[in-house]
Parts: structure tokens; sequence; C-alpha cells
């Protein structure tokens, strides 16, 4: 798996944004708040959020719609709400480019792009410096009928181990809870768990970090899981973001 | 460890207690600064990405983080845009799209009911935020509580706002931070800058060429965050072009 492409806080005029690219998805973030929210959206004790997809071509139709529904409902969980109440937090997402094969893969498209959106809010949210509660990590995986489980396949892939039997996103929060799964075709429970476990590697920080180092044969295994690691590689983006925040200060 | 050590935090990261100041004599409750929550009974979580700072002296701890929107605390000097006059107070703004901030009439040097201070819409007012209550509009002032006197607070006249990133404005802000660029400006020609906490800056240097330049200096420094050196250079060609 190729680790995510991340430039943050890049736009002049919004409080936060990020551009992601991965897998041959770019998509654009901007966050802006907290502001003022419409009287009508106001809620007494709570931020309102609002999300928009922008998809690369032409106008919004009800899937932009449905991922919507699904940004917003796994944002609201991570979002501090209530320690910005009755403010508006505003996040526009547009997609720039999709990989080629996209269309010609056969199967469920919003599923494919869903982890993307999910990374793309979350670091634009982070850009914003908006109150959240945890991290947020995303990771798609596919069964075909006849090889193994794919890990975060691009679409040329997908192409290519055509029949794919079953689609799943999932989302894990910093502390290793699962904030959303999205499954798509037909699969058992035992599959869907062997799914689970391996987003959750993935997404998820090592249980035994820091703790007592092993071997050296381990540490080479180690090495490996890392580089494929999607905590690992948030801590980075966070690390990049507060170096150029604080360079000045290296400076004097 | 030194007085102040810095760490990367995200959000939902738990701060260890060894990594938080341990109270002595009088400051015995620990003090969080912005970026940080307390989960009772004794959990201390980060809710922004920045570098954890903790003060061992004053027995605090903070997320400082350099991105975002400017959010009102109490004690804050800003500089606020006046946006419509009430009954009894002046509406103001901070930052655009936030609901205003009110700024009381007789929040004035010298303000009494009869002789009421008139500004203008889009007047620019320098002050200081008294309450920023989640539930409740900031309340701003420009006098002292405790004296009476404007203290430099109050209208700001001619001149021109500047835009930089909050961390530039607290780095102006900070006590015994002085900019080299302003302190070698500042001998040769003369200014007037008011710093606000809301990321504007207001320059006054009586002509407008010399208020575009140092005001765009200003921005530089913030912009590529220039170092001492970086700053006289820049400065030594502004001095030039004059």
């Amino acid at each position: 798996m190729v680790v995510p492409e991340v430039t943050i806080t890049h736009l002049n005029r919004a409080d936060g944004s990020a551009t992601y690219t991965h897998n041959g998805y770019s998509i654009i973030g901007a966050v802006n708040g907290p502001i003022e929210v419409l009287r009508r959206d106001e809620m007494p004790e709570e931020a309102t959020i609002e999300v928009n997809v922008r998809p690369a071509v032409g106008v919004g139709s009800p899937k932009e719609r449905h991922l919507e529904t699904l940004l917003h409902n796994t944002l609201r969980s991570i979002i501090l709400t209530r320690t910005i109440p009755r403010t508006l937090v505003q996040i526009t997402l547009q997609i720039k480019s999709l990989p080629e094969e996209e269309s010609s893969t056969g199967i469920n498209t919003s599923l494919t792009i869903l982890p993307h959106l999910l990374h793309t809010a979350f670091l634009a949210l982070l850009s914003a410096s908006i109150p959240l509660l945890t991290t947020l990590t995303s990771t798609l995986i596919a069964l075909p009928s006849t090889s193994t489980p794919l890990l975060s396949p691009t679409a040329n892939e997908l192409l290519r181990a055509k029949p794919i039997k079953s689609m799943h996103v999932f989302a894990f929060s910093g502390d290793g809870r699962l904030l959303l799964n999205e499954s798509d075709g037909a699969f058992s429970f035992e599959e869907w768990e062997e799914a689970c476990d391996m987003a959750e590697q993935v997404c998820c920080k090592e249980v035994d970090e820091g703790g007592v180092r092993l071997g050296g044969g381990d540490m080479e295994v180690d090495g490996v899981e890392n580089s494929q690691n999607l905590e690992r590689w948030l801590r980075g983006v966070g690390r990049s973001k507060v170096e150029w925040e604080q360079r000045w200060k290296s400076g004097t | 460890m030194s007085a102040t050590t810095t760490t990367l935090v995200l959000p939902g990261d738990e701060i260890p207690a060894s990594a938080l100041p341990t109270g002595t004599g009088k400051r015995k409750t620990l003090k969080l600064g912005p970026g940080l929550r307390h989960i009772p009974p004794s959990t201390v979580v980060a809710t922004v990405a920045g570098a954890l700072v903790t003060d061992s002296k004053k027995n605090a701890a903070s997320v400082e983080y350099n991105s975002g929107r400017y959010l009102p605390f109490p004690g804050d000097l800003v500089i606020a845009t006046v946006n419509s006059s009430a009954a009894e107070n002046f509406n103001c703004f901070l930052t655009p799209h936030m609901p205003p901030a009110t700024l009381p009439h007789l929040a004035f040097e010298g303000a009494t009911k009869k002789t009421r201070p008139q500004l203008p819409p889009t007047s620019l007012v320098y002050c200081r935020v008294v309450t920023a209550g989640r539930d409740s509009a900031p309340e701003l002032t420009c006098v002292d509580p405790a004296t009476g006197k404007g203290e430099g607070l109050g209208m700001l006249k001619g001149g021109m706002l500047f835009k930089v990133s909050l961390g530039m404005a607290r780095r102006l802000l900070a006590p015994k931070a002085d900019l080299p660029l302003l302190d070698i400006l500042g001998g040769k020609i003369g200014f007037e800058v008011t710093v606000g906490r809301n990321g504007l800056v207001h320059v006054d240097g009586g002509t407008v060429k010399i208020t575009l330049a140092i005001g765009q200096a200003i921005q530089t420094v913030d912009e590529q965050a220039l170092d001492d050196p970086g700053q006289k250079k820049l400065a030594a060609g502004i001095l030039k072009n004059m």
C-alpha cells in the first residue's frame, strides 16, 4: 500500500484546508468554522456540521448526497460539537480527479472513494484546529471470489481481480474503536471479521507500541508494518504541520 | 526538565501525568490552556494538533497551534471593526462571519451618558476582551476596569490594516519578544504598529509609502518565517528604498 500524499493549510481564504492524493484519487478539502449559523439550522447546545461533496464532473447527484450523509454522521462523532455550540462547521470536499479505470471496475464507486473523503475531511478539520475528540483513519478492503483479500486496492487492481465478491470500508478512531462500516456484496460473518481485523491492523497503532522491543528479526517485520500503518502516517502529517508552524522558533 | 518543553500531540492523545508540570507552593492547581480538555477525574486529552507547551513556573499547559480561526479569550487584545451602533453598545466584528461582539458605549475613557463616543460603521477599535463564554456574545472594553483609563486602547485613526497569522500576532504580542525588523526600522523612521490577537496588525506610518512598506514587511516575516539575519536583510532593503 502506498502512503497518501497530503498538502495541508494551502488555501488562503479558508480556515483550514488539505489536498489529498492517493491511488489516483485527488480531493481538495476546505473547512470554515466555527462561523455564524443560519437561525434555521441552529442547535442550542451543539455545533451544526455541513458537508458538501462536489463531484469531479457535473453537479451533485444522489450519490454525493449519500456520501455527505455518511461523512456527516461519522464526523459528528469525532468533532467536539458541544464545546462550540450554536456555530457552524462547514466542510467542502471537491473531488479533483478519479483514476481512469474507476468507472470500468463495475463496483460501487461510492465505497471506493469513501475512505479518501474521510481522510481529506479529517485533515482539513485538523488544519482548521476545530476541537476534535480523536483522530480518524479509514481503509477499503475488497474480497475477490478467487484470490486473497485486497487491502486499499487501486482501481487497476480491482479491475484485474474481477469478479469482486464484497467490498468493505472501515473507519477507526484513534483509540481503535470502529466508527464506520459500509459493506457491499455477499459475504459471511467470518469473511467480514477477517476484513475487519485486516483493516484494524492498518488503521490503528500497534498495541505494543512503546513497550519492550523484541529481537532483530521482529524489528524487520515491524518496519514493513510501519510503512503501511495509517496511524503512523497521520502522526507524520501532524508532525510536519507543527514543524511548519513552529519553524520561526528554530530560526531565532 | 527546562521551564518550557514541546512535544507533538494529535486530537485524542492522552497527556501522561509525567508530561504535565507539578504544582508547587501557591500554584497548586494545574491550568489548562487552549487545545486541552480535562476529563474527570484526572485525564487530560488534547483536542487539536499542535505542540504541547508546559510551563512549570506558572503550572500551566496548553497546545500551541497556528492555524484556524480566532476564538476570543478573556484578556486578549484585539482589533475590532464596528458594524453598527445599538442603544447601549456597538456591535463589532472580531473575525468575519461570526456573531458580533458587544462594545458598550460607556466602555471608553471619559465616556459618560451625556458624552458618548461617536463611531461610524467600519471604524477600527483597539480593545480588550472582557468575557467570552461559549453561551454568550463576547464583550469588549476600551478601558482598564481598575483605573478607568484608556491605556492606549480606543479608536484607531488613519493607517491601514494588515492580516497576519494568529501565531504571528501572538509572537508580536508576547512580552520581551521584539522583532529585529521593527527595531531596525523604528530607529530610522517613525511609525505606529498596533497588534490585535485576532490576526490583525494596524500600521500608521504617516505616509502611504511607509505604512505599506512596514505592513508588507511584517507579512513577509510571517509568511517566510524569517529569522534574525533574514529580518535584518529585509529591513536594510526597505530602508534603501525609502
